[in-house]
Formats: structure tokens, C-alpha cells, sequence
């Protein structure tokens, strides 16, 4: 095997394309969050998901980051669900 | 484009507003909301559409001056200002933002939704994720909209 000219720190493809989809998850739930009508209740679930996101950033199990990833996608349908319902 | 083709309407129109408007306010109230939910559909392209029309029913446009690289950079560092994890005297056009702003990935997310918000277009995850200083992101913007020296 050839010497890898990448830093050791640096991310397998696995790794970056699953930091990709976190990201992404993020991102959606920030602006599912900010259709949220009450600002007291936007604080709360922008700071709850941004807590929850980095209560695992050492995590390094694939397995594991996939079912975190998997429930975070259950949490995004939810509120928007939620969101849906309350609107109409 | 479109929006710079738009402007240039506006602004020709503007000359003529004298007239325009007394013809808008002539225009009974019915029409005019007919209209606008017409538009809302999709604004640009249907403008762009009737613009052959407009002194049938006209709808007034914001004027806003166009965008100069000074004043994307002007609203980019104001946007990051704002930001209550940044502090502002250390905020500089070159800074990066995770080596010398100390912001995590996640914050960084946040700021190009900041600037989404700010300048009203969708940027892109791909893209996104390489705007790492408001240099940057000032770039990326000014390419969007065709704006150079």
C-alpha cells in the first residue's frame, strides 16, 4: 500500500459523506425551526437542536452516527408535521 | 439578469411616473388583487413576461440600488456583526471562520443561512460548505449576481 500523502486527521470518503448529511440535517431543521410562530418556542427548539448535534460530535462509530442521523430524520419529520398541523 | 433587466424598467418607468401613477390610481381595486396573487406565483418570469404590458397594470417595484462589491462586503460584515458568537472586533474580511473566529461547522451553517436571509437567494450545500470568511462569501454573492469591478 502506497503512503497516503492526506493528513492522518483527515475523513475517509465514508466520513465526509456522512458529515455532509449531518450538515444538511441541520441545516433543514434550523429552517423547519424558524417557521416556528412563537419566538420563545424558536429559541428553545434552535438551541435544543444545536445541543443535541453537538452532544455527539466526537462520536465516531458509523453504525452509531447512522442511527443518530436516522432519528434526527424522524425529529425533522415531526416538526414538520407538527408545523404542518398547526398551521392549517 | 432578469433582476437587472427589471431595474432598468423601473427605472426608464420611473421617469414617466408622473403619468404612470395618476394610471395606477385610476385602476379600480378589483383588477389589482386579481393581480397580485397572479404574480405571486411566480414573480420574476411572469414580469418579465408582461413587461410589454405594464402601463396596463402597473406594480410598483422596490427600487433598490444596485449592488456594488463595497456594499455586499458592507452587508456581509453587518450580517456577521450581528451574529452573538462572533465577536466584532475581530472580525475581519479575511478571517476564517472556524481557525480564527473559533466558529464550529454548525455555526458556520447558521451564517449562510444568515446570508440567504440577507440577500434573498438559496446557496447550495455544495457550495456552501466552501464559504469559510466573508471574503468569500462576498465573492460567491458578487458572482451570483453578475456584479464585477
Amino acid at each position: 500500500m502506497g503512503v497516503s500523502r492526506l493528513p492522518s486527521a483527515a475523513l475517509t470518503f465514508k466520513q465526509f459523506l456522512q458529515r455532509q448529511k449531518v450538515l444538511g440535517i441541520y441545516r433543514n431543521m434550523m429552517k423547519t425551526i424558524r417557521q416556528v410562530p412563537d419566538q420563545t418556542d424558536r429559541k428553545y427548539l434552535s438551541e435544543w437542536a444545536r445541543d443535541e448535534f453537538k452532544r455527539n460530535k466526537n462520536a465516531t462509530d458509523q453504525d452509531a452516527i447512522r442511527m443518530m442521523i436516522t432519528q434526527a430524520n424522524k425529529h425533522l419529520e415531526e416538526m414538520k408535521t407538527t408545523l404542518a398541523l398547526a398551521k392549517s | 439578469m432578469a433582476a437587472r433587466v427589471l431595474q432598468h424598467c423601473v427605472r426608464t418607468l420611473r421617469l414617466s411616473s408622473g403619468h404612470l401613477a395618476l394610471r395606477a390610481a385610476v385602476v379600480p381595486a378589483a383588477p389589482l388583487h386579481r393581480a397580485l396573487s397572479f404574480y405571486s406565483a411566480d414573480r420574476r418570469t411572469r414580469c418579465v413576461n408582461r413587461i410589454p404590458s405594464l402601463d396596463v397594470l402597473c406594480r410598483q417595484y422596490g427600487h433598490l440600488p444596485p449592488l456594488t462589491l463595497e456594499s455586499i462586503e458592507e452587508r456581509v460584515l453587518y450580517v456577521l456583526k450581528l451574529y452573538d458568537k462572533i465577536n466584532p472586533e475581530k472580525l475581519q474580511a479575511t478571517s476564517h471562520f472556524m481557525k480564527d473566529l473559533g466558529l464550529d461547522s454548525l455555526d458556520q451553517v447558521e451564517i449562510i443561512m444568515a446570508m440567504e436571509d440577507e440577500f434573498g437567494f438559496e446557496i447550495p450545500d455544495g457550495e456552501a460548505e466552501k464559504l469559510m470568511s466573508p471574503d468569500d462569501i462576498v465573492q460567491y454573492i458578487a458572482d451570483k449576481k453578475d456584479i464585477y469591478e
